[in-house]
């Protein structure tokens, strides 16, 4: 099975995630830019984390053979903070970058008016900036939220093929089925959708414009949900190439819009999990 | 396919017996050997050379060898001084005996070639005398080459009398262009003294070689590395003696790598074969590096154009090289990440920043190349990095607070990048040691230190000693460039 985990924040989980996620074939992912827990409250840890996003996380992904993607966007939660907005400024240098592969997360978190100017603003740059759009569906009030969403993103321009409408779920998928966006879905251990839920949505929906991803984070999640719905899929009588586009084409095919996906095997490396100096990351610190 | 034979050394092979080197050297696929006569291998003034010849001449046979005789032992003519004496010092009689006994050796093994040099010439001689005495020297030694059918291969080698090809193919002429005698070329001397690359050097020779030494060098430095640790263009070199139809022996020559003879023997020839068998990948990566250097990427000429009317746009132009012009390592065979000698971008990155310079001045420009650095992924940054040495002095402060940041990281290819000619030149000795102790630890070939020989002091040799007594205490292995560094140094 090869894997392109299409939504994953990667700054926070352990080395032995990536190894146990090479393990089961995952060979690129791509990180959004969100929030971190903690909210910011300045322009520069904003571009501190982009910084990292396109520096460290890319090669610290390197050193366990996975090709590292990023978007780049302010998300919906700090869009409501005059002291971060700011940020929108500084976009454009990001967007120009090798590896920044969308615009995203882009969103609503409780549809506020600063959220409407801000996502509409963003998805100017991704039309500016000829990159698709990750949208995030908000936590509450889902159904209207993604309506919302689909109308916002009508009237950007963007056609709806460059936007994945991302975090669906069995009430959401119709609307966005027939918008003709991308849908995605985000597969945890409690919340948001299951494997199984996953399979049944897939035999109603076919695989076309489906793509699933682990959105593993600091909460309660696993990045190995994207491999764990590809067995469940084969269990359900799905065969390998209907696994192979939902958890590789799909994700090539959207992300692939930009010019900015790099998909070849990683110079030099290989799976026996070397390490430097006895240190697990190259860090240099005492050996 | 190569018209010509690859070699090795037996001087690189000082700490192994004749037989055991000779072996060695056929085993790991050699089809050639360069065998320096020495007290040890094969002595010409041994009580039973002619009976040694024969059994050396049968196990080269059997091995499948061909060789050349090389004649630049250290200590066997004259136990206390090196070298000594050699033809254009005051008394060359020894010098010119041996070479003749070298001469019959090689007719009795088939041979290729008898090599030899000038020697350096002492102060006290004049230029004019030391021409006259090499004139009269090789006449000797033509003399008995001829009577015995054996070429000779003069070899121009640094800080000696006869020191440049140019030198080498004036004596040739000067003595009429005898028949027999030929030039040795070694291609890491062209890298260090000639005023031309190797494979121009081998092109300017070509119907007069008649022996070749590979191996790498740094410019201005004589010192032999293994492929990759200098600025030889490998591929480009071996293709020019294929290129003048060459079909003699071209043998490694590392005489100061008998340590660890096996071993660096083994990684010469992979390094050659790479060299001389590029696969189709590398040669769309050599292309891409046409592309930039020579050719010019129709993107880069557009991009300079741009950056030079409008300063402003190389905030989008910089990011977008990657994808533009490509990011394959500049020499992969012998370094893959591109942690030496950099990628394509890297060159096309500072092709960018010159035309920058030319159209901004002093604080306007610092502030910019400062921007890019900032808002840069990790290439654009080592494409500051390494562009840094091409931008005017106006900006070093600046490129101190960049290499410094650089340093800080924990990315090879920054920390690599951060150690160029703009360090060696700039960073403060506490700083640039800990970027040497740094390339160490994180696993950067201290190749990318620019200058390495003339900033290494004796508080780093300190330095990496306790980095390696501490490495020991761990029961861990201590980096090869660390050992390599204290062993030259001590």
């Amino acid at each position: 099975m090869r894997i392109f985990d299409p939504h994953i924040h990667m700054t926070s989980r352990t080395t032995d995630d990536y190894e146990a996620m090479f393990s089961v074939g995952v060979r690129a992912l791509v990180e959004p830019a969100f929030w971190l827990g903690q909210p910011r409250t300045s322009v520069a840890s904003f571009t501190d984390y982009f910084d990292s996003l396109i520096g460290w996380e890319r090669f610290r992904a390197a050193q366990f053979g996975i090709r590292h993607h990023c978007t780049i966007a302010l998300n919906p939660k700090e869009a409501n903070d005059p002291r971060c907005r700011e940020v929108l400024d500084v976009l454009p240098r990001y967007l120009a970058k090798d590896g920044v592969v969308a615009v995203g997360e882009v969103g609503y978190d409780s549809m506020t008016p600063e959220e409407d100017a801000v996502l509409a603003k963003q998805l100017a740059l991704a039309i500016e900036h000829e990159l698709p759009a990750l949208v995030h569906t908000p936590h509450r009030d889902k159904l209207a939220g993604t309506r919302r969403t689909l109308d916002v993103v009508d009237e950007s321009g963007l056609p709806p093929g460059r936007v994945l409408i991302d975090h669906l779920n069995e009430p959401t998928v119709a609307v966005v089925a027939d918008s003709g966006c991308w849908m995605g879905f985000s597969i945890y251990p409690d919340t948001k959708m299951d494997e199984q839920r996953m399979v049944a949505i897939l035999r109603e929906y076919g695989t076309d414009r489906m793509i699933v991803n682990s959105a593993a984070d600091w909460g309660r999640s696993d990045p190995l949900k994207t491999y764990k719905t590809g067995l469940a899929m084969l269990e359900a009588g799905f065969d390998e190439s209907d696994v192979d586009k939902v958890l590789w084409q799909n994700p090539v095919e959207f992300y692939g819009q930009g010019d900015r996906l790099v998909l070849d095997e990683l110079p030099g490396f290989t799976a026996s999990g070397e390490t430097f100096a006895g240190n697990s990351v190259l860090r240099g610190g005492g050996a | 396919m190569t018209t010509f034979h690859l070699g090795y050394g037996t001087n690189g092979f000082a700490n192994h017996r004749l037989d055991d080197a000779l072996r060695l050297i056929a085993d790991l696929g050699y089809t050639a050997v360069a065998l320096t006569i020495d007290h040890h291998h094969l002595d010409p003034y041994g009580e039973h050379v002619r009976a040694e010849t024969d059994r050396v001449a049968g196990l080269l046979g059997r091995l499948g060898l061909r060789c050349v005789v090389e004649t630049g032992a250290r200590f066997l003519l004259d136990p206390t001084r090196k070298h000594h004496p050699t033809l254009v010092c005051d008394e060359p009689e020894r010098r010119i005996d041996f070479l003749c006994r070298a001469v019959r050796i090689a007719a009795e093994l088939d041979a290729d070639c008898v090599s030899f040099w000038s020697g350096i010439r002492p102060s006290t001689v004049d230029p004019e005398v030391a021409w006259q005495r090499m004139r009269t020297g090789v006449a000797s030694v033509l003399a008995e080459a001829t009577a015995r059918g054996v070429r000779l291969g003069l070899e121009p080698e640094p800080g000696m009398f006869v020191e440049r090809l140019a030198d080498a193919l004036r004596l040739h002429t000067d003595l009429d262009a005898p028949e027999p005698l030929g030039i040795t070329l070694d291609v890491g001397h062209c890298v260090a003294v000639e005023p031309m690359n190797a494979a121009a050097c081998i092109r300017e020779a070509a119907g007069l070689l008649v022996n070749v030494q590979l191996d790498d060098m740094r410019p201005g430095v004589h010192e032999h590395l293994e492929f990759g640790e200098g600025e030889l263009n490998l591929p480009a070199t071996l293709a020019a003696l294929t290129e003048v139809g060459y079909s003699g022996i071209a043998a490694v020559e590392l005489p100061r790598h008998s340590h660890a003879a096996p071993t660096v023997a083994a990684r010469a020839i992979g390094a050659l074969r790479a060299a001389l068998v590029p696969d189709p990948a590398q040669r769309a990566e050599e292309r891409e590096v046409e592309w930039v250097t020579q050719v010019d990427h129709p993107w880069l000429v557009d991009a300079e154009r741009r950056v030079r009317a409008d300063p402003g746009t190389i905030a989008t132009l910089f990011p977008a090289v990657g994808r533009k012009v490509g990011r394959a390592a500049l020499r992969p065979e012998s370094d893959q990440q591109g942690l030496v000698h950099g990628t394509v971008d890297d060159l096309a990155r500072t092709r960018l920043l010159t035309v920058l310079a030319e159209v901004l001045d002093g604080d306007t420009l610092a502030e910019e190349v400062s921007r890019l650095y900032r808002y840069g992924d990790d290439a654009e940054r080592r494409g500051v990095l390494r562009g840094l040495p091409a931008l005017p002095a106006t900006i070093a402060q600046t490129g101190l607070e960049i290499v410094k940041d650089a340093l800080r990281a924990n990315d090879i290819r920054l920390v690599a990048g951060a150690m160029g000619e703009f360090a060696a030149r700039n960073l403060d000795a506490h700083t640039w040691r800990h970027g040497v102790l740094k390339c160490l630890f994180v696993g950067v070939p201290l190749a990318a230190v620019a200058d390495l020989d003339r900033r290494a002091d004796s508080e780093l040799l300190r330095m990496v000693a306790d980095y390696a007594q501490e490495r020991r205490a761990a029961g861990r292995d201590v980096p090869a460039d660390a050992e390599r560094l204290l062993e030259v140094r001590s």
